[in-house]
């Protein structure tokens, strides 16, 4: 007989697949409505909002934390139990960071009356990029659940697991930001 | 068989039937274009019904054959292909006139393909609104749910919605075109018999979406000239 | 009428209101009396494949109830010229047409084929149950939440009033106040979400818990039509959930997406028909799967062309994400798009046909008997193909200008999703009855249920196509003497009635089978696949040990040589059930939390959003697996 964790793991890594195809999808009707109404026949443009300085500082963060996590999945490998706690606290200190920044960000351009109401371009960016951000934000208080249950006295092969779909889930949120870079930033800022 | 007849019975009534009895140039295309669909279509659907009632009564269960196992025999390649590129041969006699007419219909239903706007054309403003249909002419005059026409002579439409998506239809004289708000749909046709026809608003619209009707009256160049001035008279007093 | 404290309520309201409270009495009584509540306390917990199943087939039975009383609604209302039946004019048949509409779609032909998915697909494959046993209770309580909430609408006299298809910018706040169409894109986002909660499961059992050996081209065409069908859930849903979601910015947050000068209304109808052209293919693969095992197992032959057969969904599932613009001939794309999407639309007629010649050709030469499932099969083949011609007379786009929205199009949808999707959903209700309560239904009654129901049918859309044709839109409530459909209309009323009646031999059929007939061994229609080797009802781990199967048809093999099907020795380990009572209250704060949104009651939404997390978490703490690596840890 195989080993049922391991079997069972598989099965759980493709269904997590398949749904990332799912938010791989949604995310892309969403980048197709930003590039329809981008830029819009009224009001403010792209490049009056967007400030090259937070693009860059934001992605800096979010973009390191796959690095990080990454130090985390090789302690995952070894079995080394300081590099994961390391890799998920360094992981979760700068996706944080890029929460507070990308508040920030939208908080600034509300203030400058930038809000989602005042055209298509910001009605889809908000959407978008908001969404984006929710998915950080779940990514955070999914590591927390994932350290707590490091402390905890839980099968290996469990954390192993549960670690591992997180993996997938934060990588793949950060490719979704890349994207944002590409279609949503770039082509404004410079 | 049960439906062979009624099929038979409701093409009896067919003729009566106004999208099959058109009054126009552009609606006789498409009626055109629903036989002839209609015509390969019923060879398909014969096709298969003789093939079904024929299997069906050769291989019925009988009860000498109840515990016959008839074995899975040889599948041939040949009858495989034959209902694969029949279809498609079908198919392409139905593609071509059927891109032939979109394209001939639609550079004058919507867009800019038809901007040549022909000599004699008459140019009609249409506006959709919960729940009625304003039709203003090239003079100003201003009508609502009642649309005239002067018989052989080609309308042309402009349509646009002061609120949701409307659909203008009079079936016997063309097909739809949907009326969008904050953009401009064309129509056009040329009616060839005077008549009053029923103009129906062919796009759910809300409460009263039922409601929006309107009534096509095509008439003689004379009644029509009549018609035009009378309009921009009665506004002036 | 007037009701105390509450105020003015149109009467069909207070009907209903008084009706559901009788019927749920009397189930409570009946519950209570016969001692049902640990069969419905243990249904509520279960995560088994079989019982979510046919729960999935009642709750879908249930609301073809709702769906059918209003659909008898509108046939009454339109069976006569200038009638005033009732409420049901104006924004009450609005209401009405727009809820038989989404309910018959979203939550009794989806969850008719998924339940029918839940029961045998596990069973052909040679596995113990779903991949995930778990996310499977999750999604099958979504759909009941997110039935639930679409259906409380009414009973609120909210119904939703924009049509199935949701048209911005009739769909928006601007022109539809109130929460009439909240209920509708909650409704559909909480059930959406399990439905592609649902596909994710289907795929992997499909991929991975296959019996050993058993290669994808030896499964009966059923799983196949369900896999492939998966997939096109996983593609169309999501855009579906994200243009509900851009609507929703729409009618709560100011954006103007689908409105307004800088909007796009036609936006809209592209998202909705990218996810919605798939979708009716999502409602006809599997249909056409069901048919294809049943068809095969009553001729006592192998399907004629397998590989032809398994090529031909997967073209036209492919086909089908290309022909979404056929739905908006009118809007004026232009005559290219028109065209192109003429020609991919017809080109879906050629696999379709090759299915229904390889059909016929499965009966040719073999021994076709006429058993209730095989009748509902060959009512099929001829109303099918009648949807199917009008569909390629509706894909000549000239010609749809014609067509479009009026009674045509209906005729010729009624033609393929009843025709399609029910009939093939009853013949599979028929079919694995004996599979999932150990009995099979009556003959006698199943025949009448098929006769007046396909009569009843015929009678009821046959006319609609003339209907059309004689200038009658879809989605009025009333029409003219002078518009010379009164005939028309009144024949399909007729119609109409007689399929209403049929269910009552459904009824009928239900109550005689459990009470008077004997259950049935694990083979009562000398069947091919693999979910005839095990008993019927099925057990709760049919395949223990697991079988080795090394071709298409394995038991039937089998059994002409008299024999078992082997047995395989190295087996993965099947998935683990639990008894959990998290997907009901995960469902119940969806509800709540919906509730919240519809009626804008912002307490109610946090604290549903931190009911979910909460959710999540005590899910996550609580994981099943957490016993079972324990053990295989210490072993
Ligand atoms: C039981 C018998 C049924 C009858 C008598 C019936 C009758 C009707 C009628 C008359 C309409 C047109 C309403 C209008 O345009 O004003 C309609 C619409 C519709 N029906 Fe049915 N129907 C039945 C079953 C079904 C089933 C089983 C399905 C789907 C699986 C279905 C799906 C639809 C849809 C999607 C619409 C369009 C709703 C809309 O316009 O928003 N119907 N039905
Ligand atoms: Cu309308
Ligand atoms: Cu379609």
């Amino acid at each position: 007989m195989k080993q049922t964790s391991d079997v069972l793991f598989q099965d759980k890594k493709m269904g997590f697949f398949l749904y990332l195809i799912v938010e791989a999808i949604m995310f892309a009707v969403l980048f197709a409505t930003y590039i329809i109404f981008t830029p819009a026949s009224q009001g403010p443009d792209p490049s009056e909002v967007y400030k090259w300085k937070t693009v860059v500082l934001t992605s800096v963060f979010l973009l390191s934390s796959s690095g990080t996590l990454l130090i985390a999945e090789k302690g995952l490998e070894k079995g080394n139990r300081t590099k994961i706690a390391a890799g998920l606290i360094a992981t979760f200190v700068l996706g944080a960071i890029f929460m507070v920044l990308e508040i920030h960000e939208f908080y600034k351009y509300v203030h400058e009356g930038y809000s989602i109401t005042v055209n298509n371009f910001l009605s889809s960016f908000y959407v978008l990029v908001g969404l984006h951000a929710s998915h950080v934000a779940f990514g955070l208080g999914w590591m927390i659940l994932l350290m707590v249950q490091f402390k905890q006295k839980i099968p290996q092969r469990l954390f192993i697991e549960k670690h591992k779909i997180f993996n997938y889930y934060w990588h793949f949120v950060d490719a979704i930001w890349v994207l944002i870079i590409l279609i949503v930033y770039v082509p404004y800022l410079f | 068989m049960r439906i062979f007849s009624l099929l038979s019975l409701f093409l009896l009534t067919g003729c009566n039937l106004r999208v099959l009895n058109p009054k126009s140039d552009t609606a006789d295309k498409i009626t055109n274009l629903i036989y002839l669909s209609f015509g390969l279509m019923m060879l398909v659907f014969v096709v298969v019904m003789i093939l079904f009632v024929h299997f069906l009564k050769k291989y019925k269960e009988t009860p000498e054959r109840l515990n016959e196992i008839p074995g899975d025999g040889k599948e041939s390649k040949r009858l495989e292909v034959t209902w694969t590129v029949l279809p498609i041969l079908l198919l392409a006699v139905l593609a071509v006139p059927t891109v032939k007419a979109t394209y001939d219909m639609t550079s004058q239903v919507s867009g800019d393909g038809g901007e040549a706007k022909a000599e004699d054309a008459i140019t009609i403003d249409v506006v959709g609104r919960q729940y009625n249909w304003e039709f203003t002419y090239e003079n100003g005059k201003k009508s609502v749910n009642e649309l005239v026409l002067p018989v052989n002579q080609k309308a042309d439409f402009k349509l646009t919605s002061e609120d949701v998506i409307h659909s203008f239809w009079v079936p016997k004289l063309s097909g739809k075109i949907d009326v969008l708000p904050g953009e401009e749909t064309r129509l056009s046709f040329t009616p060839r018999e005077a008549g009053v026809y029923q103009g129906k608003c062919a796009e759910f619209c809300g409460a009263e979406h039922t409601q929006m009707r309107f009534e096509t009256k095509v008439v003689s160049q004379a009644e029509f000239q009549q018609w035009l001035k009378n309009g921009v008279e009665e506004e002036g007093e | 009428m007037n009701v105390p404290f509450v105020g003015q309520v149109p009467s069909d309201i207070v009907v209903s209101w008084i009706a559901s409270a009788l019927i749920g009495l009397f189930v409570l009584w009946w519950l209570t009396k016969y001692n049902k509540w640990p069969v419905i306390w243990e249904y509520i917990r279960t995560t088994h494949h079989r019982k979510i199943g046919t729960m999935y087939i009642l709750v879908a039975i249930i609301f073809f109830i709702r769906g059918g009383m209003d659909a008898l609604f509108i046939r009454t209302q339109l069976a006569v010229p200038e009638n005033d039946f009732w409420v049901f004019q104006s924004q009450k048949y609005n209401e009405v047409f727009t809820t038989h509409g989404t309910v018959m779609i979203f939550f009794v032909a989806m969850p008719l084929l998924i339940g029918l998915m839940n029961v045998a697909v596990p069973l052909q494959i040679g596995a113990n149950d779903l991949a995930f046993p778990y996310l499977n209770a999750v999604s099958f309580w979504l759909f009941v939440a997110g039935g639930f909430i679409f259906n409380m609408a009414f009973f609120f006299n909210a119904a939703p009033n924009a049509g199935w298809t949701a048209y911005a910018p009739l769909s928006t706040d601007t022109f539809t106040t109130g929460p009439n169409n909240n209920y509708y894109i909650f409704g559909l986002q909480v059930s959406g979400l399990g439905t592609i909660l649902t596909a994710i499961n289907m795929i992997v059992t499909i991929f991975r818990l296959r019996a050993p050996g058993m290669k994808l081209n030896h499964m009966p065409l059923f799983p196949w039509a369900t896999l492939l069908t998966s997939f096109l859930i996983l593609i169309a849903f999501p855009v579906l959930t994200i243009a509900l979601l851009l609507l929703t910015f729409d009618r709560y947050y100011g954006t103007s997406f689908f409105i307004g000068e800088m909007g796009d209304p036609v936006y809209w109808q592209h998202l909705f028909w990218i996810f919605g052209h798939p979708e009716v293919y999502i409602l006809i693969l599997p249909a056409f799967g069901i048919f294809s095992d049943i068809i095969s197992t009553f001729s006592r032959k192998k399907v004629y062309g397998y590989t032809s057969m398994v090529i031909a969904i997967a073209i036209i599932g492919l086909l089908g994400f290309m022909v979404w613009a056929h739905h908006m001939f009118t809007v004026g794309l232009g005559p290219l798009a028109n065209s192109v999407f003429a020609i991919t639309t017809m080109l879906i007629a050629v696999p379709t046909g090759i299915k229904i010649f390889n059909w016929l050709f499965t009966m040719r030469n073999g021994v076709v008997r006429i058993r209730t499932p095989m009748l509902f099969a060959l009512g099929f083949i001829p109303t099918f193909v009648i949807g199917g011609v009008t569909g390629v007379m509706l894909a000549v786009a000239a010609a749809d200008y014609q067509y479009h929205d009026s009674y045509f199009v209906v005729a010729h949808f009624h033609y393929t999703m009843i025709g399609g999707t029910i009939l093939g959903a009853f013949a599979g209700i028929y079919y694995w009855y004996p599979k999932m309560t150990g009995k099979v239904l009556d003959e006698k009654l199943g025949r009448w249920h098929f006769w007046l129901f396909l009569i009843g049918f015929h009678l009821t859309f046959m006319p609609q196509h003339f209907a059309g044709l004689n200038g009658m839109p879809r989605r009025v409530y009333t029409y003219s003497w002078e518009d010379g459909i009164f005939l028309l209309n009144f024949i399909s009323t007729v119609g109409a009635f007689l399929m209403g009646a049929s269910m009552l031999f459904v009824a009928w059929n239900l109550y005689k089978t459990h009470r008077l007939t004997d259950p049935v061994g694990g083979d009562p229609w000398d069947g091919r696949t693999l979910e005839w080797s095990v008993g019927s009802p099925s057990p709760e781990h049919p395949f223990e040990p697991v079988n080795q199967v090394d071709r298409l048809d394995a038991f039937w093999h089998a059994k002409v040589k008299g024999e078992e099907v082997p047995k395989a020795e190295d087996a993965r380990p099947s998935p683990i059930a639990v008894k959990t009572l998290q997907p009901v209250i995960l469902s119940i704060i969806l509800v709540f939390m919906s509730i919240g949104f519809i009626y804008h009651w912002i307490s109610l939404q946090v604290l549903g959003g931190a009911a979910v997390i909460a959710y999540l978490i005590i899910r996550s703490i609580t994981d099943e697996r957490k016993e079972v690596y324990e053990k295989e840890e210490e072993g």
